[in-house]
């Protein structure tokens, strides 16, 4: 039996995998009887190369706390370059993010084989615990709660034409 | 004025565009030139197409000549006649542009008569066309351009730029920016991203957002939010500086049509600046197959991949 902490904070953790690796070595934890956190929602992709940035991004805004993207071992792709391709993509969307502010310890990348059961369990653990010490995601649920068309609107004197009439 | 540009060469420069279009026009060489003419307002100029020899006297070259012409052989392509060579006159940086463009397969060379300008700098707004040309009114871009001479043209005028030494704007915003933290940068980008309109001028003037269905207009399923809200707006500027990374070539047409004065050339500027130290990519004037988001190598660094 694993033991049943409460936590004050349950980090809603999204991972992308490739269907090929990572999701097999997922499936292999669990049919090992490993124990990891309940946090992790999987996505399956036929590769990481099928993995567009854009999914990451959206996955913040409908309310992630973390976001995991892991797939097979460079040399392993099951479409033979998916897996590089995705390399340089993540990396530059990495510093993208870093750019306009988000803290990069609530994104985490891997390679995790089918036969990884172990590495499987110990990546979403960290991060899981790692986004647990964050806290929530604020940033993109407050974006996504504001309604303000546009900063300059607000003037002091469209403000006072407003309160006249 | 001790920061004043010399521009007395685009007269030179103007005449000799002029001669050279007439003759491809005239031979048939070409069946138009995309060039610039003058506007309505003084001092001004705006974008042209022209078919005839006899319109070659239209053509002019000045610091309010801004705008980046290769977007005329991309989006809008089908308002050019089409059968023949194309001529279009460009500056350096947006000579970048289209070897972008070339390399993309969405040009080919042997259609294009390529007219380059010796160039010392534009305005950085047209609102006061007649402008002296000065550090002051010089746009950001020139101040940090080591494209004054484009390379690889048909034709270039023999005129060469003075050019003065200017503190770049950009690379001392961006490294400004690098010095918040997160939660300052991620401020800083909620103001800019928030005045927004959604207008997608910036979409419409780059040469290389030329998809036919943006994945931005999508909606089955919407990856981004259309409605000019700040969630929305944020999407929207983190996938535009994702899908030009690697292949924007700086021309700040983007932030130029801005009408929200968004420093979003910042972004680009910032992933070229990303992607030549991780990758040593850099736009240039020599067309490549495939940019660095479009290759790979085996060795690529994967230090941040557990
Ligand atoms: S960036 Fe360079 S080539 Fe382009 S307009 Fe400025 S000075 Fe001319
Ligand atoms: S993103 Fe902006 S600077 Fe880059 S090519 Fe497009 S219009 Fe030019
Ligand atoms: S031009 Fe400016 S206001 Fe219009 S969509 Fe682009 S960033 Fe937004
Ligand atoms: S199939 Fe797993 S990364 Fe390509």
């Amino acid at each position: 039996m694993h033991h049943t902490e409460k936590h004050n904070f349950e980090p809603k953790i999204i991972a992308f995998v490739c269907t090929w690796c990572t999701y097999a070595g997922a499936d292999l934890a669990g049919t090992s009887r490993m124990q990891y956190p309940a946090n992790v929602r999987v996505l399956k992709f036929p590769c990481t190369g099928r993995i567009d940035p854009v999914f990451i991004l959206k996955a913040f805004q409908q309310g992630a706390d973390g976001v995991l993207v892991s797939g097979c071992h460079p040399g392993d792709c099951h479409y033979i370059a998916g897996n590089f391709h995705a390399r340089r993509r993540f990396a530059a969307f990495r510093k993208l993010l870093e750019f306009v502010g988000v803290d990069l310890g609530r994104l985490q990348f891997s390679w995790v084989s089918a036969a990884e059961g172990g590495k499987w369990v110990e990546m979403v653990t960290d991060l899981t615990e790692r986004v647990r010490g964050m806290g929530p995601m604020q940033e993109f649920r407050e974006l996504a709660l504001e309604e303000q068309w546009s900063g300059a609107i607000d003037t002091p004197e469209l403000r006072e034409a407003y309160n006249s009439i | 004025m001790t920061n004043s540009i010399d521009t007395s060469i685009y007269t030179a420069i103007t005449e000799a565009i002029q001669d050279e279009a007439r003759r491809i026009l005239s031979e048939r060489s070409v069946i138009a030139v995309v060039g610039y003419t003058a506007a309505r307002r003084k001092g001004s100029a705006q974008p042209v197409v022209i078919t005839q020899a006899d319109d070659a006297g239209k053509l002019i070259f000045s610091a309010a000549c801004v705008n980046n012409l290769a977007v005329y052989l991309t989006k809008a392509k089908k308002e050019i006649p089409k059968g023949g060579k194309i001529g279009i006159v460009v500056k350096g940086c947006d000579l970048k542009a289209l070897v972008g463009l070339l390399g993309e397969s969405q040009l080919k060379r042997e259609e294009l008569y390529l007219i380059g300008v010796p160039c010392a700098g534009v305005l950085a707004s047209t609102a006061q066309p007649a402008r002296e040309l000065t550090g002051d009114t010089i746009a950001p871009k020139c101040r940090e351009c080591d494209n004054h001479l484009p390379q690889g043209c048909d034709f270039v005028p023999d005129q060469r730029p003075v050019t003065l030494e200017l503190a770049g704007k950009y690379s001392a915003e961006i490294a400004r920016l690098e010095a918040m933290t997160p939660a300052e940068r991620w401020a800083y980008w909620k103001e800019q991203f928030k005045k927004c309109i959604k207008c997608y001028a910036c979409r419409q003037v780059c040469p290389f957002c030329f998809c036919e269905q943006c994945l931005c207009d999508r909606n089955k399923p919407q990856m981004v939010e259309t409605t000019p809200r700040p969630a929305g707006n944020t999407a929207w500027h983190i996938v535009r500086a994702m899908h030009l990374a690697g292949r924007c070539a700086g021309c700040a047409e983007c932030e130029r049509v801005c009408p929200m004065d968004i420093p979003l050339n910042l972004l680009n500027r910032k992933m070229a600046k990303e992607l030549k130290e991780l990758y040593d990519y850099e736009a240039g004037f020599e067309v490549r197959e495939k940019g660095p988001l479009a290759m790979y190598d085996e060795k690529d660094d994967q230090s941040f991949i557990k």
